[in-house]
């Protein structure tokens, strides 16, 4: 169960070269393309609302004349187009072309995917239309209203066809890492979300309940979800940018179990000294442990991304070390001790932002520079986007994470003293959150450069499917955009 | 993991696990709760809120005034909820059983208000909430689009938030619902679950043995039928 050849002998990665642009790339990629295409979009929209927020939180008066954009409204159309736009359109994509390929054959029923993506995205535009006039659920990460919700279900399903095909119908016998992830992304977010519609939506929990049912749709999300997506195109990619095997592989299987037993048992993280059960939050801590695992065999097989060069390996890195902090922080704030600092302030913000940009982002992000060229048959069209992207999108993370936790820390500590006032309190943070606001706004130039660079790639998308000259030095068209 | 069926049941076994246990086991527990009937007082609570209010829960969520608003209080040991005026008891599930959509919350850029209808020493009035929405405050936005521009015709509204010229700002009636329903937040009732627990004191080193109690202990469970009694 190797995914490369350790120690890669010319002949051998020539053999490999001429495999890099194959008839599975070719077949699926206007489907995935489309996919790559609505991510990029939702992103940048995503990134408009995170501006507005973000100068919402230091300035009140900002369009609070618009009742479609009430800070409210905005941060819940921002999460939703970030989530259900971007991540789960570049994570579909990532997924289905990893399975295509892992699986040999050329991926079948695409067009269920395209289908499916085209009501995926009507679904979510008519969502945030609907959240703008006022019918979101207010459960975190499942602001969708509920109408929509059974539609979302039915076109994830749809793109989830073809790479389910692929892992059924896979050539080899053995399974990769990458593969587990994918599969397990695609099979399991429709029952989760019908699962948390069920209780939420057609059959309402009486009373908190609701807020344990959300807490578990929410980690759920992030565990057994957007996490596995990201982790499919980091774990396919990784020997091949690296050339090397995946060290401690054996060990991969008990990362992957962690993570999709433990995960969703932590959603009482956030409930902690609440109006809930003491065993829900109890559970949270002792899963939160559990998923130290996962974390450490992550960091154990991923080692080897530390020596490698290339775009799609520094995205990969920073998303690497983003995952595994997030992972260690989130375990930390489950302790009720910690848990009464970092509650309801601007530093459980800043390790959201830290898991969803920093980590799942990151490793889409990588992904997408390893894919688009082997999709299109073209290197990225201009050198200076790609470096613009990346220089200017990890120091907006790093500034966006580090303003907020600097917020953060000193709310916690005003919040816990009764004779600090709340306007105090929010005085002392302005500077950190006016820098906050810089930090979306580079988050939207970033996402901007990439959107451009992805368009002008994707347009003189070549139609042929034999190799291209481009494509006999693979590892130059990673290392010269570097 | 070469057999695909087995995987697919496993991942599927490991969703259906956590949602069994984390949301129908707590619904197990928190889904039956019942209102706590006081015999002193002659009524349950918490007590059922007027229908305007109801609605005025939809408009606080439909707002997503929940993004800077929590509505629990913790223990007086775990922040400075109670200290701050927020509350006099931790929040209990018992508090939330007649709301359809809690609104627990979890950012704290303005205040809890999980009983701001009964902030002491003197609770916000209606005139103080509507003023606050139309006008806003240096942390808090104006949310004008709540409320209408009318002819005066006759007497001016007694809601308005300002008369000029022949003219008024009156509330709309989702400006009203949210009112009402933010006036109705109040968890005054003291149920048993949310008194804290009291650790056991401790004896001091030189006291003397406690004597014998008089009196047969209870039984921890209640004896089987078919075991006789213990004798007297």
């Amino acid at each position: 169960m190797t995914n490369a050849p350790t120690n890669v002998r010319p002949e051998v990665a020539a053999r490999a070269v001429s495999a890099e642009v194959t008839a599975i790339d070719a077949h699926a990629r206007w489907p995935i393309l489309f996919l790559l295409g609505s991510a990029l979009g939702w992103l940048v929209i995503s990134g408009v609302l995170a501006l507005i927020t973000s100068i919402q939180v230091h300035s009140p008066a900002y369009l609070a004349d618009c009742p479609w954009l009430t800070f409210g409204r905005a941060q819940a159309l921002r999460e939703t187009a970030f989530v259900y736009g971007w991540a789960a359109n570049a994570g579909l994509a990532i997924a289905l072309w990893v399975l295509g390929r892992l699986g040999g054959y050329p991926l079948r029923a695409l067009n269920w995917a395209v289908v499916g993506t085209l009501f995926w995205n009507v679904g979510v535009a008519v969502g945030l239309v609907g959240i703008a006039t006022g019918d979101m659920t207010s459960f975190s990460l499942l602001q969708l209203p509920r109408y929509v919700q059974p539609l979302l279900a039915f076109a994830y399903a749809a793109i989830a066809i073809p790479g389910v095909l692929a892992w059924g119908g896979r050539r080899t016998e053995g399974t990769y890492a990458a593969q587990w992830y994918g599969v397990a992304a695609l099979f399991l977010f429709p029952w989760l979300l019908i699962g948390a519609q069920a209780v939420l939506g057609w059959f309402p929990l009486r009373g908190t309940a609701q807020a344990v049912a959300a807490g578990w749709y929410a980690q759920g999300a992030w565990t057994l979800w957007l996490a596995p997506l990201a982790l499919a195109g980091a774990y396919y990619i990784l020997p091949k940018i690296t050339g090397r095997v995946v060290p401690t592989y054996e060990s991969a299987p008990l990362g992957f179990w962690t993570l999709i037993f433990a995960g969703a048992w932590t959603g009482g993280r956030h409930l902690i000294g609440g109006p809930v059960p003491a065993w829900v939050p109890t559970m949270a801590v002792v899963a939160s442990g559990l998923l130290t695992f996962h974390y450490l065999v992550i960091a154990l097989n991923f080692r080897p991304i530390f020596g490698a060069r290339g775009t799609a390996a520094k995205f990969i890195r920073f998303g690497l070390v983003a995952y595994l902090l997030t992972g260690g922080l989130e375990f930390l704030t489950a302790f009720r001790g910690i848990a009464v600092q970092t509650q309801f302030t601007f530093l459980s913000t800043a390790i959201e932002q830290l898991g969803l940009y920093g980590g799942i982002s990151m490793l889409l992000f990588g992904a997408i520079y390893y894919m688009v060229p082997r999709l299109t048959g073209n290197a990225w069209a201009s050198t200076g986007l790609t470096v613009g992207h990346r220089v200017l999108v990890m120091a907006a993370v790093v500034l966006l994470v580090v303003t907020l936790a600097v917020a953060g820390g000193s709310q916690a500590a005003d919040l816990l003293d009764p004779k600090i006032g709340l306007g105090d309190i929010y005085g002392r943070i302005r500077l950190a959150l006016l820098l906050s606001s810089g930090a979306e706004l580079l988050l939207l130039a970033a996402n901007l450069l990439l959107l451009v660079n992805f368009c002008r790639t994707a347009c003189v998308c070549r139609t042929d499917t034999a190799t291209t000259p481009l494509f006999q030095e693979p590892g130059t068209l990673e290392v010269h955009v570097s | 993991m070469k057999n695909g069926l087995v995987f697919f049941l496993g991942v599927f076994a490991a969703l259906a696990i956590s949602f069994a246990g984390i949301v129908l086991g707590s619904h197990a527990q928190l889904g039956r709760l019942a209102p706590y009937f006081d015999e002193n007082e002659g009524q349950a609570f918490p007590l059922r809120t007027a229908g305007i209010a109801t609605r005025g829960q939809y408009v606080y969520a439909d707002l997503g005034c929940a993004a800077c608003h929590t509505q629990q209080v913790r223990r007086p040991d775990f922040g400075s909820d109670q200290a701050r005026g927020w509350g006099e008891r931790q929040s209990v599930a018992r508090d939330y059983i007649h709301q359809p959509r809690p609104q627990l919350g979890a950012s704290r850029l303005g205040p809890d208000l999980a009983n701001l209808g009964g902030r002491k020493p003197t609770p916000p009035t209606e005139a103080d909430l509507y003023k606050l929405l139309y006008e806003g405050s240096p942390r808090h936005p104006a949310y004008q689009f709540l409320f209408d521009r009318r002819a005066v015709t006759g007497e001016p509204s007694p809601r308005a938030v300002q008369v000029e010229a022949g003219r008024q700002i009156v509330p709309t009636e989702r400006a009203q619902s949210l009112v009402a329903y933010l006036l109705s937040l109040n968890t005054p009732y003291d149920y048993p679950e949310a008194r804290p627990v009291q650790p056991p004191a401790k004896p001091a080193a030189n006291a003397p043995a406690p004597e014998k109690p008089a009196v047969t202990p209870i039984p921890a469970a209640a004896p089987d039928e078919k075991q006789p009694l213990p004798k007297k």
